[in-house]
């Protein structure tokens, strides 16, 4: 052992040194990813904003027009239009979050074969999002699978209506197979959730003699408000990205063109490669709004939920205590 | 899994028939910007060693003469799949290769088949090393002799081989025919005779008479627009150049210099009167009753059955239709319904292309040509297929061209020296993407007729408008 004045002086180093080799092991093990995000993320997408303020196709001469591309999508009627499509989407969105909710706190109860439920919600996630659009398709064809279903229920087929042809419920349709779709992954994912909420908690609520609801509504809520939150967050902006459904079954004709396949069009099929830009711009900015409203919604709604859980946590340990 | 691959097959399979269909005028000018922007860069290095080899002409090729003595394994690349199957309902290339190594027995040809072809093709030739023949993709007329051996001057080739035009630049043909098409309406002869048509329509009016006809005297539906496969309603685009003019030149003049292109002439003539046909079958409910959830490939049997009367498509479909159920005799074509000045005309184009690779050295090259040549005049292909005749002065038209012996074939005239752009131009700015993947604007007619939310002359105004604004905004003189 040395002194204790060069032993000071040798740990500072050596902590320097530690932080040194730290920092190196850091970078090196950072700067390959972070260059590949840099590379096939930002890098685009500062490209992308770039495009957004000149007139260009993907051949040919560029011009510079500024903000004008921006102006131009609050002039278009088929792109404001497909704005408020999104609203049918989100609508769903709110539906499908609900019953996934609904049906995950059902099956992490004591539900007879509850695997198999739980795989066959789960299943239609499983198929490719083309697969789905050509079997809905079918499904909503007249007199295919559903107009047959529902004339056997006695329904006649003259007062069915078409379900991808009229402009009033065609969309609601297209709604439907994406909440059929996403309605088990969601569900999974607050199973999971539910499953890790301690288990004491459920005694102790049974204890207290809470009913079914009241579990739900303070038990397994508060202890998975994360998951609900991201669930929403994803669904919402999803909704805003609808793609798949219109694309594959309509083509997005017909008043269903949402956002994005009003964006695929102008970009690949007429070309207007800064236009496209632009409206990419303004949906993400868009979703970023969204997501901030829905932040400060929901600390706003779980506020209660906090002070429920602390007060629980509280009252816990007064029980354990005594 | 396998339902999802062999939707996947199917959806590229058709899509790769729809890009070849009638009028062909798609491949040169649809923008494939994979192909023409990484293809530019490398241009300009191998210009030279392509003009090199140009001693081999099709021309200078005598088919039992020239290259007998040639041992050469060659490759080609295809979009036809369907003929590599021993079960195709015509002859395979199995069977053409038989008939050519009889001639030829030491040129062995190795044939492979790309589902995706129009964008799959265009990665082999980026990959380089794709073989010696393959169907031209959409690559831009500047790069042809980077990846493709001349064929000779345009001049000399045109005296042997029909719809040369898609592919030349500079004086020089670098593509082939395998066929070529025309435009008209598929039909099924046995409801017209139920219906009580004797004649075929010759103007718009006689043939929504006869698809009232058809309506009132048969169960079949007069006129199936295919809505929801979307390239079918394209597919009406390609019968407003030559099938509706008469003019070989109304492309370059009249479209792209013309104003208001799409402004009623008032004679049954011209694009107006073509999607007014559309317009007028959909708003009398003389098609399908709920087009929104059409689909292609039933559709074909139901034409062979009698279900459909008429569907406005390429005669490439035809064989088609005429293969999908036990009533092949059935199925026929005739002109598109648009008389000018007393005389039918229809667009014809070619198919795709055969290209003869620049980089193989010269015996690879001799036997490409060779084989080449023999496809266009002794195989029989275009006639096997139902196409008008590839190889120049073959008089044999296949019987279902019979509907159109007082008919004259018009083929669009390429773009004159430095407009070769503008369609492309003012596609993009005006949105309507005419012949070039423009469906859209064409299901938009089927919507408003269907709920008679806008008339057709409105629909028009506004092509009209959104036209002539595109015009001004790339710089073209209006005449």
């Amino acid at each position: 052992m040395a002194g204790q004045l060069s032993g000071k002086t040798g740990t500072t180093t050596m902590a320097r040194r530690r932080r040194m080799a730290q920092l190196k092991v850091i970078i090196a093990f950072s700067i390959i990813p972070l260059f590949l995000l840099i590379l096939f993320t930002y890098y685009p997408f500062a490209e992308m904003v770039k495009f957004s303020f000149y007139k260009m196709r993907y051949t040919g001469a560029r011009t510079f027009v500024g903000f004008q591309n921006y102006i131009d999508l609050f002039h278009r009627k088929d792109i404001v239009g497909s704005l408020k499509l999104c609203l049918y989407y989100m609508a769903g969105a709110v539906i499908q979050v609900i019953l996934a909710l609904y049906l995950a706190t059902i099956l992490s109860m004591k539900v007879k074969a509850a695997n198999l439920w739980k795989g066959l919600i789960f299943f239609p996630y499983l198929i490719s999002g083309i697969a789905i659009g050509f079997i809905f398709k079918f499904f909503y064809t007249r007199g295919f699978v559903l107009d047959t279903v529902l004339q056997a229920f006695g329904i006649p087929l003259e007062s069915l209506p078409y379900w991808l042809k009229d402009k009033s419920i065609n969309n609601w349709s297209l709604v439907y197979s994406s909440v059929w779709r996403y309605l088990g992954q969601n569900m999974i994912l607050f199973i999971g959730a539910i499953m890790s909420v301690d288990g004491t908690l459920y005694e102790a609520a049974a204890l207290d003699g809470a009913s079914q609801f009241q579990i739900f509504r303070h038990v397994i809520l508060p202890n998975i408000k994360t998951i609900v939150t991201l669930n929403i967050i994803l669904s919402i902006t999803g909704s805003l990205s609808a793609f798949e459904p219109p694309y594959v079954i309509t083509n997005g004709n017909n008043g269903t063109g949402t956002f994005f396949v009003v964006m695929n069009k102008v970009a690949h099929t007429d070309q207007k490669v800064g236009l496209a830009s632009a409206m990419a711009v303004f949906l993400l900015i868009i979703i970023i709004l969204c997501t901030i409203v829905q932040k400060l919604l929901f600390a706003y709604v779980f506020r209660d939920a906090t002070t429920d859980e602390t007060t629980n946590r509280k009252k816990k340990h007064v029980k354990e205590a005594a | 899994m396998k339902f999802k691959k062999a939707l996947a097959i199917g959806l590229t399979a058709m899509m790769a028939v729809s890009m070849a269909a009638c009028g062909g005028s798609v491949s040169s000018t649809s923008g494939s910007d994979a192909g023409t922007d990484s293809a530019t860069a490398d241009s300009t290095a191998s210009d030279s060693s392509s003009s090199d080899s140009g001693d081999i002409t099709y021309a200078s090729v005598k088919l039992g003469e020239t290259g007998t003595d040639l041992s050469v394994d060659l490759k080609l690349l295809t979009n036809r799949t369907d003929m590599l199957k021993d079960d195709y309902n015509g002859t395979t290339w199995a069977q053409y290769l038989e008939a050519f190594n009889k001639d030829y027995p030491n040129i062995k040809v190795d044939i492979e088949g790309l589902t995706n072809y129009a964008d799959d093709s265009l990665l082999r030739l980026q990959g380089g090393d794709w073989g010696d023949i393959m169907m031209i993709p959409a690559v831009a007329k500047t790069d042809l002799s980077t990846y493709f051996l001349s064929y000779g001057s345009t001049d000399e080739v045109a005296k042997e081989v029909n719809y040369t035009n898609n592919w030349q630049y500079q004086g020089q043909t670098y593509g082939v025919p395998i066929t070529a098409n025309a435009c008209g309406i598929v039909y099924n002869k046995k409801i017209f005779e139920q219906a009580g048509i004797t004649e075929l329509p010759t103007t718009p009016d006689e043939f929504i008479a006869d698809l009232q006809k058809i309506k009132d005297n048969t169960d079949a539906i007069p006129l199936y627009t295919n809505y929801a496969a979307g390239w079918t309603l394209g597919a009406w685009d390609d019968y407003i150049t030559g099938s509706a003019t008469g003019d070989a030149d109304w492309q370059n003049n009249g479209l792209v210099h013309g104003k208001n292109p799409f402004a009623d002439p008032g004679d049954g003539t011209h694009a107006y009167n073509v999607y007014k046909i559309l317009y007028e079958a959909v708003n009398k409910g003389l098609t399908e009753d709920d087009y929104s959830t059409t689909d292609w490939e039933s559709s074909k049997g139901m034409m062979n059955s009698g279900e459909v009367a008429t569907m406005v498509l390429g005669s490439w479909a035809v064989s088609q239709m005429q293969a999908a159920g036990d009533n092949p005799d059935d199925v026929a074509y005739m002109p598109f319904p648009i008389t000018v000045n007393g005389e039918q005309y229809a667009s014809a184009g070619p198919d795709y292309n055969f290209g003869i690779s620049a980089t193989t050295d010269a015996d690879h090259q001799l036997a490409s040509m060779i084989f080449v040549k023999w496809m266009t005049e002794k195989s029989g292909f275009s006639y096997n297929e139902g196409g008008l005749s590839n190889a120049a002065g073959a008089t044999k038209m296949p019987a279902l061209y019979d509907a159109f012996s007082k008919v004259t074939f018009v083929t669009n005239t390429p773009a004159p020296e430095g407009e070769e752009d503008y369609m492309n131009e003012l596609n993009a700015d005006s949105e309507l993407n005419i012949s070039n993947g423009g469906n859209d604007k064409v299901a938009a007619i089927v919507e408003a007729a269907s709920d008679g939310s806008q008339t057709f002359d409105d629909i028009m105004n506004d092509w009209n408008e959104k036209w002539s604004a595109a015009q001004e905004s790339v710089g073209i003189a209006v005449n």
